[in-house]
């Protein structure tokens, strides 16, 4: 999957669960403290992720989530 | 906690009497203890955010046989399952509407009522009746969980084994035990917990082993006659080398799980664990994503462990010695939910019983828990795999 579409998807994922404008977040952005998300928020954005890509993360894969770039390196990587 | 986990889990309680059982005469006694319960004459309704309880108007049937039933979909929606098959009486039950301490009073009740229509004993048929709930909004004020961040997030857990479930027994005297915790001033409790990591370190090849116990927080909670699920689960773990024996490691066990077991901390815990079901239960998300985030919040939050240990002690509540006398023998079985093994710790007419579920693919459990547990003089009556 081309890397611009994964990062569609989670830009709207980001919108509708934390009301992250897409605008405020580039690959470099912190999860936690650039996008002030939860960690209820995250686990909330994964789990949609898990959805639209049909697959499931690895728990031991949550510790490594830290800027929104993981997220898309994950993705591309796993997601078919 | 039972509420967003996926994975149905689903519990039994198996006891042996004296003779052979009647099936008709148990289900005369059942439908006499339900006639006395509400609590548990009810069905699950899934709807697409959430799930509810309500009365279940199908009747509550005893099944022939050892073999598990599919709880809710082979026993007419209800939430628990009688069955016999020759001398033994088999109650399983979806942990989704119990606990151990919420069952103990219902099977406790049929075992009564079939004794008295069996052997003509004359025990009652009071009404078993449930603490309503607590107030979880106002112990989550009292207790405000930490705020997460990234290092919560990032913590690292016990990877746990996922294999095939496979079943271990072992039968210990409780005198033996009892002798060892006197010895080292501490609880039978730690002692066990403190035996049966000596004996994973050789099963699972690891140096520190990390464990996880329950406890019962009806009491603090203000709710001593709650039937649902109402403990707090803490974790530990202690490490050992080919060196160690019981007396090195369980002082500081015991003093670590005598701190866990004060009211307040008890309640904290409670109220920071619950309160992660709260949170869950507030997303405006469709019910398997909740299940989801549910799943790898316990995850980050540390419950994995490499072994559960619930230490039932006597399963009959109330225990009456009349009831016991018709009661040869006793096993408890309860998938490890975010443990490789979980051990059931059960105490019946001066015997404990270990019943073991373990996910870990390695044979040899039993025999290593029989030679960590004689080394430290535990007298061990039986030690056995049940499953290849």
């Amino acid at each position: 999957m081309e890397r611009a579409e994964i990062i569609s998807q989670i830009l709207a994922i980001l919108e509708d669960v934390a009301e992250v404008s897409p605008e405020d977040v580039n690959e470099n952005s912190v999860l936690m403290d650039d996008l002030d998300l939860s960690s209820m928020e995250i686990l909330t954005i994964v789990a949609d992720l898990e959805e639209t890509f049909g697959l499931r993360i690895p728990e031991k894969e949550l510790r490594n989530f830290v800027t929104m770039g993981d997220l898309v390196d994950y993705l591309a990587a796993n997601a078919g | 906690m039972y509420f967003f986990r996926r994975e149905k889990i689903l519990c039994r309680y198996q006891f042996a009497l004296q003779d052979a059982v009647e099936p008709a005469l148990l289900q005369r006694a059942l439908d006499a203890a339900l006639s006395a319960a509400p609590y548990y004459q009810v069905q699950l309704v899934q709807e697409k955010r959430s799930f509810f309880l309500e009365p279940n108007p199908n009747p509550c049937l005893v099944y022939q046989g050892s073999a598990q039933r599919d709880i809710p979909e082979e026993t007419n929606g209800y939430l628990f399952s009688v069955s016999c098959e020759g001398d033994t009486v088999y109650f399983d039950w979806y942990h989704f509407l119990m606990d151990g301490h919420g069952v103990s009073p219902f099977l406790t009740r049929i075992l009564e009522q079939y004794c008295n229509l069996r052997y003509g004993t004359a025990f009652a048929n009071t009404p078993i009746l449930c603490s309503p709930a607590y107030d979880i909004e106002a112990m989550m004020e009292k207790y405000p969980a930490p705020t997460a961040t990234e290092n919560t997030m990032q913590r690292d857990v016990v990877q746990t084994y996922e294999g095939r479930m496979r079943r271990t027994r072992v039968r210990l005297t409780k005198q033996s035990l009892v002798d060892r915790a006197v010895e080292n001033g501490v609880k039978p409790f730690t002692a066990l917990a403190g035996l049966l990591s000596l004996a994973l370190r050789s099963y699972l090849g690891k140096d520190e082993i990390q464990y996880s116990y329950s406890t019962d927080t009806r009491k603090e909670a203000g709710v001593p006659d709650a039937l649902y699920n109402c403990v707090c689960s803490f974790q530990s773990s202690v490490k050992l080398n080919d060196d160690t024996r019981l007396a090195d490691i369980v002082p500081e066990m015991d003093a670590e799980v005598l701190r866990t077991l004060q009211p307040e901390a008890k309640l904290r815990q409670m109220a920071q664990q619950m309160s992660w079901v709260y949170k869950v239960d507030q997303q405006k998300a469709p019910l398997r994503i909740k299940q989801r985030v549910f799943q790898m919040g316990e995850y980050i939050s540390g419950v994995s462990a490499d072994f559960w240990l619930s230490y039932l002690g006597n399963p009959l509540l109330p225990a009456t010695p009349e009831l016991q006398k018709y009661t040869k023998d006793f096993n408890v079985w309860v998938p490890p939910d975010g443990g490789s093994m979980g051990v059931e710790a059960s105490s019946l007419n001066g015997i404990i019983t270990l019943c073991i579920e373990n996910k870990a693919e390695m044979p040899g459990l039993a025999g290593m828990i029989r030679t960590a547990f004689e080394k430290e003089d535990i007298t061990v009556l039986e030690a056995v795999d049940l499953d290849t």
